[in-house]
């Protein structure tokens, strides 16, 4: 009997996920060279680019899941949210963790208040308070309503973060994959980074996978509790 | 020198924060589906 998260479909991507990850790691430490401008730096842009990617992905997802949870009112929407903007702040946290050890090496300080890293730090923020607003929020239908407009309001900041280094003066670099017709980065160092940003997507559909349903066993718990508590009530009642 | 070895352990600090929050993580997950999983009946567990 299979008592846990787990199926077919999960250990699939699970051990592509582990062949993935060592692969990075090979490419990041054995085969890229340093580059000539970030130096041995650059080996934190393959664990930094993916996670920030990875956050993205998950928190645009989240704000999808939230309409439609407005839209139809389905539990499985509203666990897909919680799941999506769980992992996403997970992700996003370890963006402004390697960014910052990153900006040390380059900047020679650990933070500095520059768009960027403030809009970042900002996002983070409030998706923090999403997961505090659901953990706050006894009554179910209430937890899930207000988590999705939230959820779906705080997406609007993300192609804010994104063009911020567009828009306003940053010792942030500007973009060097994404809306750009030509890369500032080719060769090895490009296909490693296209390389973790893909074992980091799976990574994260992993886990998404084992979260929503962990979500979902949690919700079918929660049920059970309740239809056992009306079932004494009702036994009570008879009872007296 | 002395630069290069700090660089190493940032880099291998980011790269070592990354993976212990991703594998701690990962297990707190596995841990907690697997004791859910043993209070819900098996039609509940739509993936099985």
């Amino acid at each position: 009997m299979n008592q846990s998260t787990g199926s077919l479909g999960t250990r699939i991507l699970g051990a592509v996920a582990a062949v993935g990850c060592v692969a990075v790691v090979i490419f990041a430490f054995g085969v890229s060279p340093a580059d000539a401008e970030l130096g041995e730096s650059i080996r934190i842009m393959y664990v930094h680019v993916p996670t920030v990617t990875a956050a993205y992905m998950l928190l645009i997802a989240n704000a999808l899941f939230s309409g439609y949870y407005l839209w139809k009112r389905s539990d499985f929407a509203d666990v897909a949210a919680h799941t999506t903007a769980e992992i996403g702040v997970l992700m996003l946290g370890l963006t402004l963790v390697t960014g910052s050890l990153w900006g040390r090496i380059t900047w020679g300080t650990f933070w500095e208040w520059d768009a960027r890293l403030t809009t970042t730090a900002l996002l983070f923020l409030l998706y923090v308070g999403y997961l505090a607003l659901r953990a706050a929020t006894d009554d179910p239908r209430a937890r899930a309503t207000r988590a999705a407009v939230l959820g779906i309001a705080s997406a609007f900041l993300i192609p804010i973060v994104h063009k911020s280094v567009d828009w306003w003066a940053s010792l942030h670099q500007e973009k060097t994959l994404f809306g750009t017709a030509d890369p500032s980065i080719d060769g090895s160092q490009l296909f490693t980074l296209m390389l973790s940003m893909a074992v980091f997507g799976v990574l994260a559909v992993w886990l998404s996978m084992h979260r929503f349903r962990v979500g979902w066993l949690s919700l079918q718990v929660d049920r059970m509790r309740v239809e056992k508590a009306i079932e004494e009530r009702r036994s009570e009642g008879v009872a007296a | 020198m002395i630069a290069m070895v700090d660089h190493w352990g940032y880099i291998l600090g980011a790269w070592g924060i990354t993976a212990v929050a991703i594998g701690g993580y990962a297990i707190a997950i596995l841990r907690r589906g697997r004791r859910l999983a043993r209070e819900v009946p098996p039609e509940s567990r739509r993936w099985m």
